[in-house]
């Protein structure tokens, strides 16, 4: 009765509430929150308990930062029980801010109690359940909101969320449950075919998806030849019944429905795999057999009566040889059954069968192929993937054959462009072909002039009129170059070639300004020259965004905190940790348009992708990163007590980690591009577990700093709790660091350009992080404890590691080399060891905290042991300051060490004119870092000046 | 030589070849989540032999009445894979498509400035049905054409009848 009446009270004011309301979300959409705080106020001094006003207040302090203050006035509108929908919505909003995902559920289980016929709030709680993946309850209140409206979609969400328990809850660990809510499943999908009810595509395609769940191949084939067919419009029948004959090993079916498509079009290259393949698979039967069986199985042939069955090698070449015929109507030469001769030669000799009868030479496959399509870039591509079928030899010979078949020698230049592109293609090739290896020096540098010459000539003749948004014709003979210069610097181990190589590289985006292939090449030779800020200067020109500062990440984010260029890394972290936190938040309403669309065979997908993107190595590295940079820039207690470390809204699965790097980005024509993508190399395999054991020794670094904040903060009921808490985590991570050394672990090879630059794991194994930290550790719980005696030996050991630690940043900076690629990895060892004594500054003045007379307590006398642990702390602030001096002192004196051999001879040769601006800003870089490294210490220094005695 | 394939999340991953060409747009996460839910139909990509992805196509279906319609709203090869008629083998797909789903035209925008492009979608049947002054912010504004091609069930190609006054973009639904 009340209720009903408060119901009428609502809708007599609807209009009015609306229009008071209505200036706060235009304020709110618009980002202006102070103004929407105001007019929240405004509206609550006339209608003090208007419900949305107080939620959307809520929402506006929660967008203002002001955590606390939200949740108070959220807390006490939770009690009043809230219904209507506007004010549902901002609480919504209020928890999705601050991923309390659970509460939304609550909030409108509560809703539905009090109005239980309501379709929209059931939708609602629909899709909370959703939001935090309770497959179970999903499925409840589907039903639910079946049985309130029965149509069609919601008895699908309730089928689809039996189906996601099946597959990724309880029965992704217990088969026999699995079968049993697939068939639950399976047995609603029927009821719904018995009553007529199917009516949209989507059903249909959830059908098809629970049936191929269940392995049931043939019933999937019985929809698809069934009424229900009709419904399918967005997808070609005839190959999505391929993947069925294929799971089903219906070959000879394969292989018509594949001729057919292929004879309409001869360029699908999944259809030749499948085509090819389905022939080696019938090879092995008696195909004759199989030929009569089909005369019966009309609808398995199609519309081509004539169609036989290929189950031999020789039809196969007959059939590729009569589309090549044919298929010439088109416009465009197309590849596909030329490529179809490799893939055949591919399984023959993976069957260790002759393809010389059959396909000739096979050497000879790919001087036709190039001489048919080397003008186009796709070529590599396309060939690259075959290489494998030649040994060395024919490799080698087919690179000297290719370049004789383009007809440039060594005097002469491409008299077209087309004969330019099939020069480029040609030296790809080559190089794939590995000619480039073992070639003396002296060879080496003398191919670069030429392609640099090549370059030039290609540019003046082909490019001039390029748009600038175009990539210039010949650029890629400054690409290949560049690449072969980095393997002079590699072998050589002379950083000049890499100097060189961004000197050609600077002035190939000079002419073709959006060449992202040189911009991404600049960026790893910067970085492997220690250039950070050149560095980011060409990747903000390449506009990386929204998901690329997760593949493209490692790049040159992951790389900046090795460069001592704190500003630089404190923005890109921000953008990137931004962009994860705000799209996992994103993420769960990318699952709810599943539902609403009804696109199920997405739901696996999304909830994958999700997992993939909140999992992403990037995100934790970053993570990690940024706590510990806020512990270097930390200058005082109270800022030390407002971190929030470890980051709140991400958990660390190890497990579950997961890296997202596209390595393929990097154009590369090494061999061992042949086999394999890099994400696929062992290296690259090496280095995720290299980075993964980085990480969880960084870890322990910055829990246990978490873990003092939370000595320093308790009381002395609970404190012990915490310094328990701090010598298991310590004892921990001595031990993975212990197990880490002994693995000896080599730091990958830096000889090829796809692969990120080594792990920072070795860099950091040759910092004492965690000698330094113990020991202050070790003084700390000691301050904490009684025994006072203690104290000075703590101390001791404190002055040890820092001795140590000063000694390791000596050693490093010792050598004043002329090598810019040593002077790198010196680099990172410096930036490792300002890190490590910038944390135990802040680890000392909590220290310095533990040791402070209390306050309030009536001027007991001082203990002896209390002073004598204030002394202790004076003594290690005092070290740790006179060490931080000179650490300034070494850095200063490293800072102009560095003089470039002069490059203008090699410059001539390439024809570039002598810019000495290269070098100059990868040094400048060098004395930026310098200078924002001795910035650290010396307000380190300043923060522990107070404490004295 | 190409494989057709339903895009995935997955593929975002992988598409930076393709996106990172400056006249290719990466938009947010959200953007192709919207579409890979609601259309997945519509967004497809071209895989080459080598696994490496060398286009792809994201479109929509939408519009009341005789305005039901195919629309792309983004189609792009990278540049490796150009002259290949791969732009071509992208839009059949798109138009097969809103045939099947009983379109009456195929819409697209594009930048008037875009010649190359144009005069694909020419060849491709699409002819200019429409200008929208300053569609595209920048500096300064660009002004677009709206391009059409009939489908089947427009029998009397009622669609694309040029409009003979360029409209706003406020007018574009």
């Amino acid at each position: 009765m009340s209720r009903a009446a408060s119901n009428m009270h609502v809708h007599q004011d609807n209009s009015v509430v609306e229009r008071r309301l209505r200036p706060i979300y235009d304020w709110l959409d618009i980002g202006n929150n102070k103004k929407a705080l105001q007019e929240c106020d405004k509206v609550l001094k006339k209608t003090p308990n208007l419900h949305c006003a107080k939620a959307l207040k809520a929402l506006t302090l929660n967008r203002m930062g002001k955590e606390d203050e939200s949740r108070t006035i959220l807390d006490a509108l939770i009690k009043e029980n809230p219904t209507d929908d506007a004010t549902l919505q901002a609480i919504t909003l209020c928890y999705r801010e601050m991923q309390e995902l659970e509460k939304i559920c609550k909030l409108y289980e509560t809703a539905v109690k009090l109005d239980p016929t309501n379709e929209e709030l059931h939708t609602h709680l629909f899709m909370s359940y959703v939001r935090v993946s309770d497959f179970k309850s999903q499925q409840q209140s589907a039903m639910t909101l079946y049985k309130i409206k029965p149509k069609n979609p919601y008895y699908c969400w309730a089928i689809m969320s039996i189906i996601l328990q099946a597959t990724r809850g309880e029965g992704s660990s217990d088969p026999k449950k699995r079968m049993l809510l697939l068939s639950l499943a399976e047995r609603m999908f029927t009821k719904m075919i018995t009553d007529n009810k199917i009516d949209a595509e989507q059903e249909v395609q959830l059908y098809i998806m629970i049936l191929e769940l269940l392995e049931k191949y043939e019933e999937v084939l019985a929809v698809m030849d069934g009424p229900l067919h009709t419904k399918l419009q967005s997808i070609s029948i005839p190959q999505m019944k391929l993947k069925y004959l294929k799971s089903l090993n219906r070959w000879n079916e394969v292989n018509l429905v594949c001729k057919d498509i292929l004879i309409d079009s001869i360029d699908r290259w999944d259809i030749w795999k499948d085509y090819i393949n389905s022939v080696f698979e019938l090879m092995g039967t008696n195909g004759v057999i199989l030929n009569d069986e089909c005369d019966d199985n009309s609808d398995a042939k199609g519309d081509s009566e004539l169609e036989t069955i290929d189950d031999t090698p020789e039809k196969a070449h007959e059939f590729i040889c009569r589309i090549v015929e044919n298929g010439t109507e088109n416009g465009y030469l197309l590849r596909g059954p030329y490529l179809a001769r490799f893939e055949l030669c591919s399984r023959l000799s993976k069957k260790s069968l002759c393809s010389a009868d059959l396909l000739g030479e096979t050497i000879e496959l790919f001087i036709e192929y190039f001489r048919k399509f080397g003008h186009k870039p796709c070529c590599v591509f396309d060939l690259r993937v075959y290489l494998n079928l030649l040994n060395d030899a024919k490799k080698a010979e087919l690179a000297t054959r290719l370049i004789k078949d383009v007809g440039i020698s060594s005097t002469t230049v491409p008299q077209s462009e087309h004969q330019m592109q099939r020069h480029i293609c040609a030296l790809q090739l080559a190089r794939l072909c590995g000619s480039h290896r073992n070639l003396p020096a002296d060879h080496l540098k003398a191919l670069v002039t030429a392609l640099s010459l090549h370059y030039q000539h290609g540019y003046q003749a082909y490019s001039k009129n390029l748009l600038p948004t175009d990539l210039g014709a010949s650029d890629p003979y400054a690409l290949i170059a560049a690449h072969i210069l980095y393997d002079l610097a590699q072998t050589q181990n002379n950083s000049d070639f890499i100097i060189l190589a961004l000197m050609l590289l600077d002035s190939l985006l000079k002419n073709s300004p959006s060449n992202f292939h040189a911009k991404l090449l600049a960026i790893r030779l910067y970085h492997v020259v220690g250039g950070g800020i050149c560095a980011h200067e060409m990747y903000n020109s390449l506009d990386i965004k929204h998901l690329q500062l997760d593949s493209l990440g490692y790049v040159h984010c992951a790389r900046l905190p090795t460069t001592g260029l704190f500003t630089l890394c404190t923005n890109l972290f921000d953008t990137t940790l931004k962009f994860f936190a705000s799209n996992y938040k994103d993420s769960s309403d990318h699952l709810t348009f599943s539902y609403k669309f009804g696109s199920f065979m997405k739901m696996n997908e999304f909830l994958d992708f999700r997992e993939r993107l909140n999992n992403s190595l990037h995100y934790t590295a970053v993570a990690i990163d940024k706590i510990f940079l806020s512990l270097v820039e930390c200058m005082s207690l109270e800022s030390l007590y407002c971190l929030s470390i470890p980051p709140k809204d991400h958990n660390i699965d190890w497990e579950l980690l997961r890296d997202n790097h596209d390595l393929n980005v990097y154009m590369s024509w090494d061999p061992e591009r042949i086999n394999s993508p890099p994400e696929d190399w062992e290296e690259t395999k090496q280095l995720f577990k290299q980075d993964v054991l980085f990480l969880k020794l960084r870890n322990f670094a910055v829990q246990t700093v978490s873990i003092i904040v939370d000595i320093s903060k308790s009381t002395d009921g609970t404190r012990q709790k915490y310094v328990d808490n701090l010598r298991s985590t310590v004892t921990d991570w001595k031990n993975l660091f212990e197990q880490t050394v002994a693995e000896n672990l080599a730091p990958i090879s830096e000889a090829l350009i796809p692969l990120p630059l080594p792990s920072r794991l070795h860099g950091a194994l040759r910092v004492p992080y965690l000698a330094v930290f113990g020991s202050m550790y070790d003084l700390l719980t000691t301050l904490c404890g009684e025994d006072t005696e203690d104290a000075s030996k703590s101390t001791n050991k404190v002055t040890e590691s820092l001795d140590e630690l000063t000694k390791c940043l000596e050693q490093n900076t010792l050598k004043k080399p002329n090598n810019l690629l040593d002077k790198r990895k010196s680099m990172e060892i410096a930036v490792n060891c300002v890190e490590v004594i910038s944390v135990a500054s802040v680890i000392c003045i909590v220290c310095n905290e533990l040791v402070k007379p209390p306050h309030g307590r009536k001027a007991k006398k001082k203990s002896s042991g209390d002073s004598k642990n204030r002394e202790s702390v004076i003594v290690v602030a005092d070290k740790l300051k006179r060490e931080m001096n000179t650490f300034c002192d070494i850095l200063q004196q490293w800072t102009e060490s560095v003089t470039i051999e002069d490059l203008s001879q090699r410059l001539e040769a390439l024809h570039l004119s002598t810019s000495q601006n290269i070098v100059d800003n990868i040094l400048h870089s060098y004395t930026i870092a310098n200078k924002e490294m001795q910035l650290i210490l010396k307000t380190k220094v300043k923060m522990l000046s107070s404490i004295s005695r | 030589m190409t494989c057709l394939r339903p895009f995935t999340c997955d593929d975002m991953y992988k598409f930076n070849n393709v996106n990172l060409d400056p006249l290719t747009e990466t938009y947010g996460l959200s953007f192709y989540m919207k579409y890979l839910a609601h259309w997945p139909e519509y967004f497809q990509v071209a895989e080459s032999p080598s696994g490496d992805i060398m286009g792809y196509i994201m479109g929509k279906a939408e519009g009341i009445g005789e305005n039901w319609h195919g629309h792309v709203t983004a189609l792009t090869v990278s540049p490796d894979f150009r002259r290949l008629g791969l732009a071509a083998t992208l839009m059949n797909y798109l138009e097969d498509v809103s045939e099947k789903k009983r379109c009456y035209f195929v819409d697209l925008f594009v930048r008037v400035s875009n010649k190359v492009a144009i005069n694909m979608y020419k060849n491709l049947g699409y002819i200019v049905y429409r200008t929208v002054l300053e569609y595209y912010s920048g500096d300064p504004d660009e002004d677009a054409y709206d391009m059409r091609k009939a489908c089947s069930r427009d029998v009397n190609q009622k669609s694309i009848v040029p409009l003979s006054h360029p409209v706003r973009p406020e007018d574009v639904d």
